[in-house]
């Protein structure tokens, strides 16, 4: 994942919160928020190796599948819930964006931006499935489910009612404000529900 | 899921170190003993005074100045007081030395572990086979019913005898977890963390099934006599059967498999006698036959008794008890634990975590059934090791 991504969140997230990293992998980012923003951070991971390591860094971090819910955690437990490059993953983002605003406050999304120019050239010019920085590995391989762009993202709040306060684009040069759908490889979005509509 | 470290094949003859005779087998502690506490004026939840209790148990490691560094370990229903180092007077190693010990998952180096032999047990705590002071004979059936509340009991009075006012840790597998479950919802202020390991709240239709056919061996056996059998036969075949049924409950189908497979234990040219069996059969023989040397089986009675029982929750509300827990937690299951599986584990945690409980959580791919705790298991103990020391490290800083 792009390193700005990381840092913005880190920007983002106030000191002392509490955090649920979902999808925490080997909880490399989780450890860096506990350590610079003291917050209570919980990770949720379903490789058991991944898990270990968590451990290793004494880190709270609880293995299971996101997928199969969150019933573990009580309404509003979290300040923030985290998806950094994770819904993408999941066959059904709805649940998942569901299951985070009942557990948590807020919600950080990140994900790839599959309407980057260098994909759509890609897709044009040489008629295969895109390999960038960002879309690292082919179709066979890739843990990805879902491709979405910056706009399609906009469409899937809209259906889910949630609003988009935050956003940050990033290339691989760095920030993007101009023509983000086309510029951008990675989104990172700050989200909020409102009122409960399509929730 | 897959834990890489761990290939199915590896080490999957070994069995928990108890039962196993294991020449070459070296502790790290040497030769280690244990000692006798006296508890005076004990009351079960049953309403049973006792006088004086006698409770085995075995310290190793040092405690620290500020007496802040005491893991207490409570074994499962076999286990007993001597949780690491050579057995003087069996030869064996204990229980759990493959995890207790210098440098180990809980690190004699760094913390000072105690272990007691539970109540109603029968390897030197007071049970039906001790003698009851009016009569001198042993109790038998006239034992009170005991509870794991009953065992816990005892060890906060062992642990004052100790002076340690309150626990760095406490851990168990399978009986010895709901010790530790009852230690972090009762005990609040003595425990800081609690390592539950393959354990649930309360036990399944299926789990109190098994221990039913256990205790029903041993009753129907006609040396059970009702339970006085001290001054005569045992009713040793009753309990083998028991062991043996615990045990096959106790491994994997896939251990059973790697381990047994369809040998037999000498070629056989005519079944008639019984004598040439599939090697699986001959192991059980021998589980029981060992078993039966050292497990008294009306204790056998008592303590399934109270694992059946017991119901971490049946005081009052779930919330309510959740909300008291001071304690930060580790909890493991096993992917292949059959008899206490991975789901009662979630359930606990989810319980836990509703209630805003520092719970780390995981579902470890060892493939040797319930037993996985109690052999080397190279991702369990890491896990274990790095839990206990990042939280030491917490609490100090």
């Amino acid at each position: 994942m792009n390193p700005h991504v990381y840092e913005t969140v880190l920007d983002w997230i106030p000191k002392k919160s509490s955090v649920l990293d979902l999808g925490t992998g080997d909880g490399a980012f989780l450890e860096r928020l506990v350590q610079s923003k003291q917050i209570r951070g919980e990770g949720v991971e379903k490789d058991a190796v991944l898990v270990a390591r968590c451990v290793e860094r004494g880190l709270v971090v609880h293995q299971g599948d996101i997928a199969e819910g969150l019933d573990q955690y009580s309404p509003g437990a979290f300040d923030y819930v985290l998806l950094l490059g994770t819904l993408q993953e999941l066959m059904f983002p709805l649940e998942i964006i569901r299951e985070a605003f009942r557990v948590g406050r807020e919600v950080v999304v990140s994900y790839t931006n599959f309407a980057h120019l260098s994909v759509r050239l890609q897709v044009l010019l040489h008629g295969r499935t895109p390999m960038t920085p960002s879309l690292p590995t082919p179709w066979y391989r890739t843990r990805n489910l879902h491709f979405l762009s910056l706009l399609d993202f906009q469409d899937f709040c809209r259906e889910a009612g949630i609003r988009e306060v935050k956003r940050a684009c990033f290339s691989a040069s760095g920030a993007v404000r101009l023509l983000p759908n086309l510029r951008a490889e990675e989104v990172v979005t700050l989200l909020h529900q409102i009122g409960g509509q399509n929730l | 899921m897959a834990v890489p470290d761990i290939k199915p094949d590896v080490k999957i003859d070994q069995g928990d170190l108890q039962d196993q005779k294991i020449s070459s087998y070296r502790s790290p502690l040497g030769v280690t003993d244990t000692q006798t506490a006296r508890v005076e004026g004990f009351t079960t939840e049953s309403g049973f005074r006792f006088d004086q209790l006698e409770v085995s148990y075995q310290t190793l490691g040092t405690l620290s100045s500020a007496r802040d560094n005491a893991i207490l370990v409570c074994h499962a229903l076999s286990g007993d007081a001597h949780v690491a180092g050579m057995n003087p007077n069996t030869g064996r190693p204990g229980w759990w030395d493959y995890h207790v010990g210098p440098g180990k998952a809980i690190d004699t180096d760094k913390f000072f572990v105690i272990c007691s032999n539970a109540l109603g047990g029968c390897a030197g705590t007071t049970g039906p086979a001790s003698s009851r002071p009016d009569t001198g004979k042993p109790y038998g059936m006239s034992f009170p019913s005991i509870t794991i509340r009953d065992m816990v009991a005892v060890q906060t009075r062992l642990t004052e005898q100790l002076g340690i006012s309150q626990l760095f840790g406490v851990t168990g597998g399978s009986m010895g977890g709901m010790q530790a479950l009852v230690w972090a919802a009762e005990y609040p202020e003595r425990v800081r963390v609690c390592v539950p390991l393959a354990t649930c709240t309360s036990h399944s239709a299926m789990q109190i099934a098994f221990n039913e056919i256990g205790r029903r061996a041993i009753r129907s056996d006609p040396h059970w006599n009702e339970g006085n059998y001290y001054e005569g036969r045992r009713p040793a075949h009753g309990l083998a059967v028991a062991r043996m049924v615990g045990h096959v409950t106790y491994l994997s189908a896939f251990s059973m498999t790697h381990k047994f497979g369809r040998k037999r234990q000498q070629p056989s040219l005519s079944r008639l006698d019984d004598a040439a069996m599939f090697t699986v059969e001959s192991y059980l023989e021998h589980q029981g036959e060992s078993f039966v040397k050292r497990f008294d089986p009306n204790s056998y009675l008592y303590l399934t008794r109270a694992l059946d029982d017991f119901d971490l929750f049946d005081k009052g509300e779930v919330a309510d008890i959740v909300r008291r827990i001071r304690a930060r937690f580790l909890v493991i299951s096993f992917e292949s634990d059959w008899l206490y599986p991975p789901a009662q584990s979630r359930e606990l945690v989810r319980l836990l975590k509703r209630g805003n409980v520092a719970v780390t959580y995981i579902n470890l791919d060892t493939p040797y059934g319930h037993d996985s705790f109690l052999i080397e298991n190279p991702p369990f103990a890491r896990i274990m090791g790095h839990y206990l020391d990042h939280e030491y490290r917490r609490k100090n800083s």
